[in-house]
């Protein structure tokens, strides 16, 4: 099957950094993939190339049969790939449910009745529906990631990113935007996620990959991915397993 | 633990009085501005010679200083817009002539760019008309208000835009990350996510430019517009009684600068949001 992302040795640098050295990666429609590896090994970089929020300096990157070589097609790219950031980045000016339905108006032409129904919708699947008139700020940090989720999704996007969504949560948190990320799997839904819960990974992934210095070091499915008989990955594991 | 009777601080002592807590929740200004206003209508009814006179003589020009202002704040607003932008663009050409009318603009004295608005540059005109032989612009003459509407926007049409950009600079990267990730274009999400948000940031700043046009305003009347400072000028020059004249002149801006300063902090309060 063609792969719906192809990542083909791309390169990336920061100044004088060497953040991505030749990256290489398909993921397959419905597939869920999940990106560890240490701060500055450059999985939040890659995982921003996918849809051009970093520019890369060298390689290829086709997303859905579009490649991303020039800016000129960037904002249809965008509107198929989804992306919840670790500080939500929801609009503080605007309520949840104008949240939820601006990008829909915008770039989708949807009419407010129709964006407003896909909203509520949305709110009541990602757990929060009586929150549509609320400001980001009223909310806690679970319940915007989850709102930043519901915006995304909002789009009909056939990708979805992560980049960590969890680490700026308190740990009791933590566990309703998994649950969403969860379910949000199990329908289907292609997915990158960079994020060092194991526990979503054990039961979500379909492959898992290590990344250290702006390179793919280990890739392997969870089963085999946690008993790796690779160094660095066994190492790593031990740091993230003993975190937990 | 056991209670200690608290010492109650004097505010609260105050609020035996009756009305007292009523009177403390009215902001100081204004009482400042009723002492101006009561002021300015005691001189003029009470000494209507010269008060009266005065303050009928200058009300035209109150009327001018206030018109100056207003139309060329609009213009400011939207000048100051663009430049801001141009400021932040990463055309290199759009952010050269940006950064070049604001660093220009800013190294000037305002009176010197009013003078040149209205002397330097209808001769310059003149001098291309003649040259290219067009009539309409040999005989160019500079219309006073226009001249001053035109000066006084090009000066804080620069201030303005860089007050635009600290705004928008100001506004977190995540925001416009988010738009564009949604697939808006940048136009897009500057309409509709930064701007709206850098509008409510840069709203203090902006009305205090506002305030200082008002009072910078009376440099045209160096160019031949009679606003309310020339005006004042005028009277004096024919009766010969500057304390008078600007006093009464002095309390005219008071009263208008007084009135703005509130507007600025009631809009500011009316779009202020959480964050």
């Amino acid at each position: 099957m063609e792969p719906i992302i192809h990542i083909e040795n791309v390169h990336k640098h920061f100044g004088i950094v060497h953040a991505l050295r030749g990256v290489s990666l398909d993921v397959r429609k419905g597939e869920v993939v999940v990106i560890i590896g240490p701060s500055g090994s450059g999985k939040s970089t890659l995982l921003r190339c996918i849809n051009r929020l970093e520019e890369y300096d060298a390689g290829r990157i086709v997303v859905d049969d579009i490649p991303l070589d020039n800016a000129q097609n960037i904002n249809a790219v965008r509107q198929e790939i989804g992306i919840v950031f670790q500080a939500f980045n929801l609009f503080a000016h605007l309520t949840v449910m104008q949240n939820l339905t601006l990008a829909q108006h915008v770039v989708r032409k949807r009419s407010k009745d129709e964006s407003q129904k896909i909203a509520v919708e949305l709110l009541a699947k990602v757990g929060i529906p009586d929150k549509a008139s609320a400001y980001p700020i009223q909310l806690s940090g679970g319940q915007q990631q989850r709102v930043a989720i519901a915006r995304a999704l909002a789009m009909n996007p056939k990708i979805m990113l992560f980049d960590e969504p969890t680490s700026a949560l308190d740990p009791e948190m933590i566990k309703e935007v998994l649950d969403v990320m969860l379910a949000l799997a199990k329908e289907g839904m292609t997915m990158v996620v960079v994020s060092h819960e194991m526990g979503f990974a054990r039961a979500a992934a379909n492959r898992m990959i290590l990344m250290d210095e702006g390179q793919i070091i280990d890739e392997a499915t969870p089963e085999k991915f946690f008993t790796s008989s690779h160094e660095r990955t066994k190492q790593f594991l031990g740091k993230v397993l003993h975190m937990i | 633990m056991e209670e200690q009777p608290q010492l109650r601080p004097t505010r609260s002592k105050l609020a035996y009085l009756p009305g007292a807590e009523s009177l403390m929740r009215i902001d100081p200004w204004w009482g400042l501005v009723v002492l101006v206003v009561a002021l300015t209508i005691i001189l003029v009814t009470v000494s209507a010679d010269p008060f009266r006179n005065i303050l009928l003589f200058v009300s035209d020009g109150i009327l001018v200083t206030v018109f100056i202002t207003v139309t060329s704040f609009a213009v400011i607003l939207i000048v100051g817009m663009i430049g801001g932008l141009g400021r932040l663009s990463r055309n290199w050409f759009i952010h050269g002539v940006a950064t070049l009318y604001v660093e220009i603009v800013r190294g000037i004295p305002l009176l010197v760019q009013l003078l040149a608005w209205y002397f330097a540059f209808p001769a310059v005109i003149q001098g291309i008309g003649q040259w290219l032989n067009i009539p309409a612009m040999a005989n160019y003459r500079s219309n006073a208000i226009f001249t001053a509407i035109v000066g006084l926007t090009v000066c804080y049409g620069a201030y303005m835009s860089e007050i635009y950009r600290a705004g928008i600079q100001s506004i977190p990267k995540g925001q416009m990350e988010a738009a564009r990730s949604l697939g808006m274009t940048h136009l897009q999400s500057m309409r509709h996510v930064i701007l709206p948000q850098a509008i409510r940031v840069i709203l203090p700043p902006l009305g205090n430019e506002f305030i200082a046009l008002l009072k910078d305003s009376c440099l045209v009347s160096v160019v031949a517009v009679a606003d309310l400072t020339r005006r004042g000028r005028e009277f004096m020059a024919v009766h010969f009684n500057p304390i008078e004249v600007w006093l009464m002149v002095a309390l005219l801006y008071l009263v208008l600068t007084l009135f703005l300063s509130r507007g600025v902090a009631w809009i500011e309060k009316k779009t202020r949001f959480e964050r």
